[in-house]
């Protein structure tokens, strides 16, 4: 463990002196820091199941709907991991692409900043894209076997739901976020943020069943912070 | 008081006078009276649709706060005031709620008015027409490629695959607000919410229908055109009307009568189709039936009688009381004895004085003939004398009942031709938990078998022109022999 730590900060440094070399910008921005979270959650994970009645080819017999993934050492999945109120930095749009595989929305959750994203169907049968949303017009467009590709575009920050009427079990969420500074954590329930500029920050983790958690930390240059959330329901 | 007067006239004053301007433009306070008067029953007080009759609708009456609307033919979320004035004016088919053409043209727009009112920021931009592809009128080439599309983007789904409703997403389907919402029956386009017309279908599938699954098509097309190919499409999946009979005619044959409802013999009678209703009357009521039209064709021969019925159910079922799903069923309900003048058992199901006889099939049972004296005392008769078959598919049932003319006992009707007998009509959906009093049905209807064709026909025209040329000829003759 203590290696892998180890070898983590080795990057981050390198990271961090990386970014410092090569930044031509004003003197005061300095290499950023990088946050490692590890969310994590005592309960149980809620995963639905249900008896699939249509193209069971693509979609399987059983649908699961994943509502709270728990990985080992409590490791939440899933989680959007975000530092809201940090600015500067590199300026830098992320983009995401979900694909609608499997009957299933691919990953279930993704991040993004404002602007396009893609919403592919690799199942050949019809899906139709429904999302709620109330900052950003929500939509509900069909997405039949022949398109393969949909970019949509979400300006407003804000967590989208993504529902198909088709295969009412299907579930996914895009987070659009203010800013480039966030992850979504992994089976592991860790998620890392890079070049977050030094300062003292909130950080926030959003889960679409287990709501919001914040804690504060402080981030130096160069260095990774480690914070750890747990969860409550 | 006085001031509150005078204000409210200056208002309606100032509301007024874009009125002079825009023909279109309505007054929202003027607007609100009329809603106060016709819309809060439904639509609630607050325009949130929780007025007091909305528990009982299927579907649930608008909530203008939410400022979704179904019908637009625009391309942004808000509809235009249009959409709005026709959906008032027309009404919305298949739902509870009425046209209101009866409303001045002008208290239609007010209201138009008053309704955007409760969701003002939803209409703040100047709404866009939605354009919709260059128009293809329908032949057989554009309705086969429509066939061809309605299968590639998988209507089926929720519509079916010969579009009634029965789709296998049917039982998932949710509004916004989390209802159930059942998908159109396209066999039937007299129940489209927003109209039946060409350009009302072609808008649906270029639009979609907010707040509802129905998703847009208009970039999930192969071809924009395929729009108006879609359209044609589903205009040619059913009639226009569902041309409602007022007798149910009973044809006379000479052959034997088939019991396959599949048969080509059938699909030559013309259909009478003969609208139901929920029942209303006693406990436990269906204010929201499944079943509201029966097909039937109906012939006899020298030994019996037959009823074919065809009728739209989404799913087929037999009694599961842990699901609680019921059997579907149909019957039909005859006096047992036809009476000489106007007096018939009271339609529903009779009462304790006057019975009636019900010939009915039920899934997963079949035929059985009853005797009842209200809908709580159904009592079967001994020893049938009735039979059929059915079948289902594609979320349609086809259903042969059978019977002799002449019955052997008084319970049981005997049909003689050329007389007026009383027939009604219930039906029951057990996928939709329909079963009992919880059924749709029809008042007294009249059937009349026809009498049959002989073949004098073909004998006495030709032995009157006969005798007509011979009586000529004797005539001609006296004639010239008296010359």
């Amino acid at each position: 463990m203590r290696k892998v730590i180890g070898t983590l900060l080795a990057i981050a440094l390198v990271t961090g002196v990386a970014l410092v070399a090569n930044r031509p910008g004003p003197a005061g921005a300095q290499g950023g820091g990088t946050i490692e979270a590890t969310v994590t959650y005592a309960g149980a994970p809620v995963v639905e199941k249900l008896k699939v009645n249509k193209d069971t080819e693509k979609c399987g017999t059983e649908a699961t709907v994943e509502k709270v993934v728990v990985g080992a050492n409590k490791g939440l999945a899933n989680a959007v991991v975000s530092v809201p109120s940090a600015k500067g930095g590199a300026p830098k749009a992320v983009k995401t692409t979900v694909d609608q595989h499997g009957c299933k929305f691919v990953p279930h959750v993704s991040a993004m900043t404002p602007g396009e994203m893609d919403l592919k169907n690799s199942d050949d049968i019809l899906h139709n894209i429904h999302t709620y949303s109330t900052a950003n017009p929500s939509i509900n467009k069909a997405q039949p076997k022949f398109k393969k590709v949909m970019a949509e575009k979400f300006e407003k920050p804000e967590m989208i739901k993504l529902t198909c009427d088709v295969h009412s079990w299907m579930l996914g969420w895009v987070a659009v976020m203010p800013n480039p500074f966030f992850g979504v954590t992994g089976a592991d329930g860790t998620a890392k943020i890079e070049n977050v500029p030094p300062g003292k920050y909130t950080v926030e983790v959003w889960h679409e069943t287990l709501g919001k958690q914040t804690k504060e930390v402080e981030v130096k240059a160069g260095q990774p912070t480690k914070v750890a959330i747990e969860m409550k329901k | 008081m006085r001031a509150a007067v005078l204000a409210a006239t200056f208002i309606a004053l100032v509301g007024a006078a874009p009125a002079l301007v825009g023909a279109q433009a309505g007054d929202a306070n003027a607007g609100k009276a009329v809603y106060q008067l016709k819309c809060v029953g439904c639509h609630g007080e607050k325009g949130d649709g929780k007025g007091p009759a909305a528990e009982l609708l299927v579907p649930q009456p608008r909530d203008f706060t939410s400022g979704i609307y179904k019908i637009r033919t625009t391309a942004g979320k808000a509809p235009s005031d249009q959409d709005l004035f026709k959906v008032i004016t027309d009404g919305m088919p298949g739902t509870s709620m009425p046209s209101w053409a009866v409303l001045p043209d002008k208290e239609r727009w007010n209201l138009v008015a008053y309704i955007k009112a409760f969701a003002a920021d939803k209409f703040k931009e100047a709404p866009k027409k939605l354009e919709l592809p260059k128009e293809v009128a329908s032949s057989a080439e554009s309705i086969k490629r429509g066939k061809e599309m309605f299968e590639a983007i998988e209507c089926n789904k929720c519509h079916g695959a010969d579009g009634r409703a029965d789709g296998p997403s049917r039982a998932e389907l949710k509004d916004e607000w989390g209802h159930p919402i059942a998908p159109a029956n396209l066999t039937k386009r007299w129940t489209f919410r927003g109209g039946a017309s060409r350009n009302d279908i072609a808008m649906r599938l270029g639009a979609g229908v907010l707040g509802t699954p129905m998703p847009t098509f208009l970039d999930s097309v192969e071809k924009p055109e395929d729009i108006w190919h879609l359209t044609n499409y589903i205009l040619s999946l059913g009639p226009d009307s569902p041309h409602y009979a007022t007798l149910v005619t009973v044809t006379a044959v000479s052959d034997a009568i088939p019991d396959d409802p599949n048969a080509d013999f059938w699909k030559k009678l013309t259909p009478n189709n003969i609208p139901l209703m929920g029942q209303v009357i006693v406990d436990p009521r269906n204010f929201n039936p499944s079943i509201d039209l029966v097909s039937v064709r109906a012939v006899y021969n020298d030994k019996e009688i037959a009823f074919h019925l065809t009728w739209d159910d989404p799913t087929q079922s037999t009694d599961d009381p842990a699901k609680k799903l019921f059997a579907d069923a149909i019957s039909l309900q005859f006096p047992p004895q036809p009476s000489s003048g106007t007096e018939r058992p009271y339609f529903l199901m009779g009462d304790a004085s006057d019975a009636v006889y019900l010939l009915r099939w039920e899934n997963g049972k079949g035929v059985a003939e009853s005797t009842a004296n209200g809908p709580a005392k159904i009592a079967a008769i001994a020893g049938a004398e009735a039979g059929g078959k059915a079948v289902y598919a594609n979320g349609q049932y086809r259903l042969v009942m059978k019977r002799p003319l002449v019955s052997k006992d008084a319970t049981r009707p005997t049909f003689s031709p050329a007389a007026f007998m009383p027939v009604a009509f219930q039906a029951w959906d057990g996928g939709a938990g329909e079963s009992g009093t919880r059924m749709s049905l029809t008042s007294w209807y009249y059937l009349r078998l026809e009498e049959p064709q002989s073949g004098r026909r073909f004998v006495i025209p030709p032995v009157v022109a006969i005798l007509t040329l011979a009586v000529m000829l004797l005539v001609v003759r006296v004639a010239n022999r008296r010359a």
